[in-house]
């Protein structure tokens, strides 16, 4: 899942400051679950706007909305009048929900509510773990499903390094060596040979912005839909 | 403890916003225990009169 945190209020407010009507736009996945842009934080954040701008005794409109997915278009749909009616739009998806968002109501501007930062797992309660850099060449078979480029400080492919510690990293003795959790899920699965394996260096080619896929049966259909008119 | 997780997370979000969190606060009181009410109520109304009236209410006034 995408993990974000919300912004600090102060500068949400100095980003929309100078609207009259303004739409809080949540999204029912990764942001609602990782607690940071969800229906319940658009409420709060939706509270908190109209008791500060009580304070500042100014009268701004705050209209809440939360689709189930801002990253898709499908699901935008029923939102876009009503958004293009504001001034502003405080969008608490993650990036590409805001982006796409954007993009939908080009002419009027769309504010970040949240931080977007990594994809990771809830490791324990309001606790979330950085699991996958997206590097486009996965080795988790390899690796006994723990990945060396997300977990290990340095990112390294062949580990571990000098400075691991009784299975924590030099950089943090609260970071667990990735290589040492490597080690240990091999040996349980009954591969430590894999540990011999020397990894050649990552493909970073395969990750130049903005990468785009396409799903090779969709460009088949289409092209034949062309051919046969 | 959702409840006391909510207080302490409505209380960052109050002082965020400009307005006094002292101004909310959570007792665990048994519901036998009127005495401890009591003197909960009685806490909580100093508090309020210590620190006067909510600013809120102040700019609807002025409006």
């Amino acid at each position: 899942m995408i993990v974000a945190e919300k912004k600090p209020f102060a500068q949400i407010k100095q980003m929309v400051q100078d609207r009259k009507k303004i739409m809080i736009m949540g999204c029912g996945t990764c942001v609602a679950v990782c607690m940071a842009g969800g229906e319940k934080e658009v409420e709060l954040l939706a509270s908190q706007m109209r008791l500060s701008n009580k304070l500042a005794g100014k009268n701004v409109e705050i209209i809440e909305a939360t689709v189930t997915r801002q990253c898709d278009r499908e699901y935008m749909e029923s939102v876009l009048d009503k958004a293009r009616e504001c001034d502003a739009v405080i969008s608490m998806a993650c990036g590409v929900g805001i982006q796409l968002l954007s993009d939908l109501i080009e002419e009027i501007p769309v504010y970040p509510g949240v931080n977007t930062r990594f994809i990771g797992t809830n490791e324990s309660e309001g606790v979330w773990l950085e699991r996958c850099m997206m590097c486009g060449d996965c080795i988790l078979g390899e690796t006994g499903g723990i990945c060396p480029i997300a977990i290990c400080a340095k990112g390294l492919v062949n580990g571990p390094c000098g400075g691991t510690n009784k299975g924590k990293c030099e950089v943090s003795s609260e970071k667990d060596c990735a290589w040492t959790l490597i080690y240990r899920r091999l040996e349980k699965q009954g591969k430590l040979d894999n540990i011999r394996a020397i990894f050649p260096p990552k493909k970073h080619g395969l990750h130049v912005n903005p990468i785009r896929q396409t799903n090779e049966a969709y460009l088949h259909a289409e092209m034949e839909e062309a051919h046969h008119g | 403890m959702k409840a006391k997780r909510a207080v302490r997370q409505t209380k960052k979000l109050l002082e965020e916003v400009g307005v006094d969190p002292a101004r909310l606060k959570m007792y665990n009181i048994g519901a036998s225990d009127a005495p401890l009410f009591a003197q909960a109520a009685n806490e909580m109304t100093e508090i309020a009169r210590n620190l006067g009236p909510t600013p809120l209410k102040k700019k609807e006034k002025l409006a």
